[in-house]
Formats: structure tokens, C-alpha cells, sequence
């Protein structure tokens, strides 16, 4: 398992060894975990053979496009659905045993509440099941939606009600919190606020796992990141190490016919390039240093034409999955398949090794 | 039994007065109209009077209402999400169906327990036996609607669909013998609908099989055979067709 992630940088080590002194069993563990549905066009493969251990105690941000599995596979974790093949564990037990013991709870993407029915009365009900839930009013206080509690669910907005689901899943005080999406459809100002609440929660000593497609979410709360792509895992690390991956700056500009493979491989071998490509006419380049690169661009290389644009995730995406990294060793070929950018002419650069802007 | 669940359900159920009316309301109001106000209704049926023929006739269609509207309920919350909500917490879906059960059953007991004793101060008249077990047969023979309910939520997904299942329990009762007492052709295609068995059976201690007529004075029914038969086949078809629906969309996750 472990062999799999690359060696754990700082942040994680401290987080491993605190972890083993708490409890044995991870958090989360997924061995050979593939989920394959039937539906009208034959069967899909929503996750892909994938492994995944999450220690106790570490915030881990699930990050991939829609479509990627995150869902499934969190949904696989809370035991809502049946790996086809795999296995997974929570705390070492089934995970419908962790969630009947109260261990393991989340805040789900949509629906999931009685419009009818008040906040206060929601929480009620749900801490009805467990048998030794934190007082209704604790977890409204946690939640911030104390002021709320006499409000109809139909009459909240989207953000008021995902902290009452925030609520909800707070009753059983779990070890492992699953958010899936849990900003999804909020404006701004609602995102920050949900997360200022996680993060006076976060202290807790929980382990949290949350899926999202906003990489500064992940930057922001995550000690971890796992990417998915087409049901697979394409990259596994810090958030330092992704995010000197992702923001970095793509540079475009047009290079003379002629001289192009030249320019490309003296392109190729600057530091901090991730990827060079070539698209009707135009070099395009992926690097930490675009400023470098510009300049190069407009005076050695004789480019004309040029643009420079902040990188996007999909960007971070082709720069993960075609860098050769060891964690996406299977996931390679259906990382770039999901990745339009990535056309046959992206080129594998050396490994950034960490570089921070 | 999960009482705090089982009573902030009555309360979500209760505050819902436009469903109350139907279920409450207006079969009341038709047992008033159709049963006690009716110069008929002093004329002696088997073991009591015309008054509480039609008194149990209108329970049932209450209760009939109530439990219907009960089990679509349940089928459109747990596709609207609530089902992976609750997957989240120890409930199991039988400590589930046990409280939807027992929610079912108390708000059944709303038009029965109003009806019976509006039936009890406006004139009907019927052995204490008669009181007791049609009552019972109501109870228990609505708790099998529920799954008709529970039917038309899962076929159709919305709320509208369970309106729609609730409102065609109108005909149904029409063709059940309910409102009106058929006769030939029409009673004979009333035998083979889903209220009929249910509606002749909590009769049956009051009429002792005895049917009425709108013509003359009632004839000897052709058994109890009939109704039990009716209830017993329509049960079957209901639950194995909820079956092969929640199935279905198991497998389609």
C-alpha cells in the first residue's frame, strides 16, 4: 500500500506517526477496489482497481472531474454501495459496522432532506437512530444554524442546508467525516463560510475526506491530495507537491516551421517545464517559471504571437499524469484519455521535485 | 420502535391539512351527507342500521386514503435522497418500515376514530361486535393499501404520482360498492376491484353477507369466500409487483 504513495514529505510523516500512536487499523483502507454498474449501454466502470489508505487523523482532499468515481467510491467507504470486487475497510471494520457504530459519517452532494420538515425537528429525527448522539443543540451550535432551528428546510438556501447536513453528520461524533462535494452550487461567500466551520471543527482530531473539483478548496483545508480520473487514481500527494504541479503558467506562442523540433527540445529541457505541446501552429508550454519561459519564447526562440495563462486544473491534470509519477503508474493512459489538452504530442518532462512558486 | 421518529413523522403528517382534509374531512363529511341525513337511515341492515353501513364504508375510505398517501410518501422520500441519508445513520430499513407502519396505523386510526363516533352520535345503530371488528378489518385491510402506495411512488417518482394514486382511490371505491350499492353487471366487475374485498369484509358483521340494494329490501350475498379472496389476491399483487420494483432499483444503482 504505502509503497505506492511516494516518500511522505514532512506534513504527512508527523501525520503517520501520530496516527499509529492513536489507533492501529487506518482510517480508510481500499484494496483492490473496482465498482462496475450496469446501465443501457453496457457496463461501466465507475472505479477502476484502485488502492487507498488513509491514516487516522489526516484531512485528504478527493479531487477529479465529474465523473472521475469520487462519488462511488466515497459511497463505497459509507457502505451505501457494494465494491463489485475489493475490499474496504473502515477502522479496520465493514463499513455499514463503522457507520452502525457511529464511526464514520458524512455530509452527502444533494438531496438527502424532508423539505417539510424544520431544522431542529431534522436533526431530532436523524439523532433518534443513534443511540448516544451529541445533544441536538450542540451540533446546531457547531454547525452555526442555531438561529435556523425553527426555520422549514424548503425555506433554506442551499448553504443553510448543507450546514444542517454538516449538522447531521456531526450526531454520532465520527472519527472519519466524509464530505462529498460539500460546497457544490454555493456562491462564494457561502464557501468560505462552510469552510470556516469546518476548519474550527477540524481540530478535532477527525479524519476528514472530502471530494471537490475547486483545487483551491483542496489547497486550502486538504494536508493530502488524491486525484481520480476515470475511476482510477492518477496522483497522490501533498498539497505542496500538487500544487507546484497545478500553478504553474501555460505559455503559447507561434515558432517558425523549421526550427521547431529545435525549439521544442530546447524547450524540453528547461527546469520547471512540465509539458510542451504542439497545437495547429502553436507551442504550448506548461512550467512553473513562465516568466522564463516568455522571455525565451520572444528572443532566442524567435516566437511570436504570445499568450500566457494561469494554469487550470485540466492542465494540472495532463502535468500529473503524463509526469511519470509513481502513482499514477495504471493510471496513466486514462488520465490522458480524460484530459482533451493532453494531445499525442505531450511530452514527459523531468519530475519538478516539489518546486514551489 | 423509534418513538421520537415515529411521532415527528405523525407531526409532518398531521400538519399537512390538505391531506388531513381528504383523509379526515371528507369522508366524514360523506358519512353526514350520504349516511346519517338520509331519510334511509334508521332502516335496519343485518345486525344494526343503514346509517352505520355506510359509516364503516366511509372509514375504510378514510383509512384507505390515509395509508396510501403514507406509503407513496415513503417510496418518493427514500428516491429524493433521504433513503441515502438514513443510510448514513443504525437505522435498518425494517426499523424503517416499522415506523412508516406505525405512522400508517395511527393516521389511519384519524377517520376511523372520527367517523365511528360521529357514526355513534348521529344514529348508528349496530351489535358491539359489529363496532369492534369492522373497525379491526378497516385497520388492518387499509395497512395492505399502503403498498399500493408505495407502488405508484416507485413507478413514478414524484410526489404528483402519489396525488394521482390517492385520487384514483375515488373510483376504485366507486367500483368497490363504496359510495353507492351496485347491482348486476356493475357489482359483478365491482368483485374483481381492489376496495371491494376490503369494504365487503368490515361490512360482514354488521350485514352477515346480506347485500344492499338501491331497489328493495337486501338479498343473500354469495359468500364470504368472495371478499376474502378479492383482499387475499389483491395483497399478493401488490406486494410482488413492490417487490420486483424495489428490486429493480437495486440493481440499477
Amino acid at each position: 500500500m504505502t509503497a505506492h504513495h511516494r516518500a511522505p514529505p514532512l506534513v504527512i510523516g508527523s501525520l503517520v506517526a501520530m496516527s499509529t500512536s492513536a489507533t492501529t487499523a487506518p482510517a480508510v483502507q481500499l484494496v483492490g477496489v473496482t465498482k462496475q454498474f450496469r446501465t443501457a449501454d453496457g457496463p461501466v466502470v465507475a472505479v477502476d482497481n484502485i488502492d487507498l489508505e488513509v491514516p487516522s487523523g489526516q484531512i485528504m482532499a478527493f479531487l477529479g472531474p465529474n465523473g472521475a468515481g469520487k462519488t462511488t467510491a466515497l459511497d463505497m467507504v459509507l457502505g451505501l454501495t457494494e465494491p463489485t470486487t475489493g475490499t474496504v475497510s473502515v477502522h479496520g471494520q465493514r463499513p455499514r459496522q463503522a457507520v452502525r457504530a457511529g464511526r464514520v459519517s458524512a455530509v452527502l452532494q444533494s438531496g438527502g432532506l424532508l423539505r417539510d420538515l424544520s431544522v431542529r425537528e431534522t436533526v431530532q429525527m436523524i439523532a433518534s437512530t443513534f443511540p448516544d448522539p451529541r445533544p441536538v443543540d450542540e451540533v446546531l451550535e457547531k454547525a452555526g444554524i442555531t438561529s435556523l432551528a425553527g426555520r422549514k428546510v424548503s425555506k433554506c438556501s442551499g448553504g443553510e442546508q448543507q450546514r444542517l447536513r454538516f449538522a447531521l453528520a456531526l450526531l454520532p461524533d465520527p472519527d472519519l467525516l466524509i464530505l462529498d462535494e460539500p460546497t457544490a452550487g454555493m456562491d462564494v461567500t457561502a464557501r468560505r463560510e462552510f469552510w470556516d466551520t469546518m476548519r474550527a471543527d477540524a481540530d478535532s482530531g477527525r479524519t476528514v475526506i472530502f471530494a471537490t473539483h475547486y483545487l483551491e478548496e483542496a489547497d486550502a483545508f486538504a494536508q493530502r491530495i488524491v486525484m481520480m480520473a476515470a475511476g482510477q487514481i492518477v496522483a497522490d500527494g501533498t498539497t505542496t507537491e500538487i500544487r507546484a504541479r497545478a500553478s504553474g503558467r501555460t505559455v503559447s506562442a507561434r515558432v517558425d516551421g523549421s526550427a521547431l523540433e529545435a525549439t521544442l527540445a530546447q524547450l524540453r529541457s528547461r527546469p520547471g517545464v512540465h509539458s510542451v505541446t504542439v497545437e495547429s501552429g502553436r507551442v504550448q508550454v506548461h512550467a512553473t517559471d513562465s516568466d522564463a519561459i516568455a522571455l525565451a519564447l520572444l528572443t532566442e526562440l524567435g516566437g511570436t504571437e504570445l499568450e500566457v495563462s494561469s494554469g487550470s486544473l485540466d492542465q494540472a491534470f495532463v502535468a500529473l499524469t503524463s509526469g511519470g509519477a509513481p502513482a499514477a503508474a495504471h493510471g496513466h493512459t486514462n488520465g490522458q484519455a480524460t484530459a482533451p489538452t493532453a494531445a499525442a504530442a505531450t511530452t514527459s518532462t523531468t519530475e519538478p521535485e516539489g518546486t514551489l512558486r | 420502535m423509534n418513538l421520537t421518529y415515529t411521532g415527528i413523522e405523525l407531526r409532518r403528517v398531521g400538519r399537512d391539512y390538505i391531506s388531513m382534509f381528504f383523509v379526515a374531512v371528507l369522508p366524514a363529511f360523506m358519512y353526514i351527507v350520504f349516511g346519517a341525513a338520509m331519510s334511509w337511515s334508521d332502516a335496519p341492515v343485518g345486525n344494526g342500521n343503514a346509517a352505520m353501513y355506510t359509516m364503516i364504508s366511509m372509514a375504510a375510505f378514510g383509512a384507505v386514503t390515509a395509508t396510501v398517501g403514507v406509503g407513496g410518501m415513503a417510496a418518493v422520500e427514500r428516491m429524493q435522497g433521504w433513503g441515502r441519508q438514513l443510510g448514513l445513520t443504525p437505522m435498518s430499513d425494517a426499523q424503517y418500515v416499522a415506523v412508516k407502519a406505525g405512522v400508517a396505523f395511527v393516521i389511519a386510526l384519524i377517520p376511523i376514530t372520527l367517523i365511528y363516533v360521529l357514526g355513534y352520535f348521529t344514529g348508528s345503530q349496530g351489535s358491539g361486535t359489529a363496532w369492534l371488528i369492522s373497525a379491526l378489518v378497516v385497520v388492518l385491510g387499509a395497512a395492505v393499501f399502503s403498498l399500493y402506495g408505495l407502488l405508484a411512488g416507485l413507478l413514478f417518482r414524484s410526489e404528483a404520482a402519489v396525488g394521482a394514486a390517492s385520487g384514483s382511490l375515488v373510483i376504485f371505491a366507486f367500483l368497490g360498492n363504496i359510495f353507492f350499492p351496485l347491482s348486476g353487471t356493475m357489482l359483478t366487475v365491482a368483485q374483481f376491484t381492489p376496495l371491494y374485498g376490503l369494504v365487503a369484509l368490515a361490512r360482514y358483521p354488521l350485514t352477515e353477507g346480506m347485500m344492499i340494494s338501491t331497489t328493495g329490501p337486501p338479498v343473500e350475498g354469495n359468500g364470504l369466500w368472495i371478499p376474502v379472496l378479492n383482499l387475499v389476491v389483491w395483497t399478493i399483487i401488490f406486494a410482488v409487483t413492490a417487490f420486483l420494483l424495489v428490486r429493480r432499483g437495486r440493481s440499477r444503482q
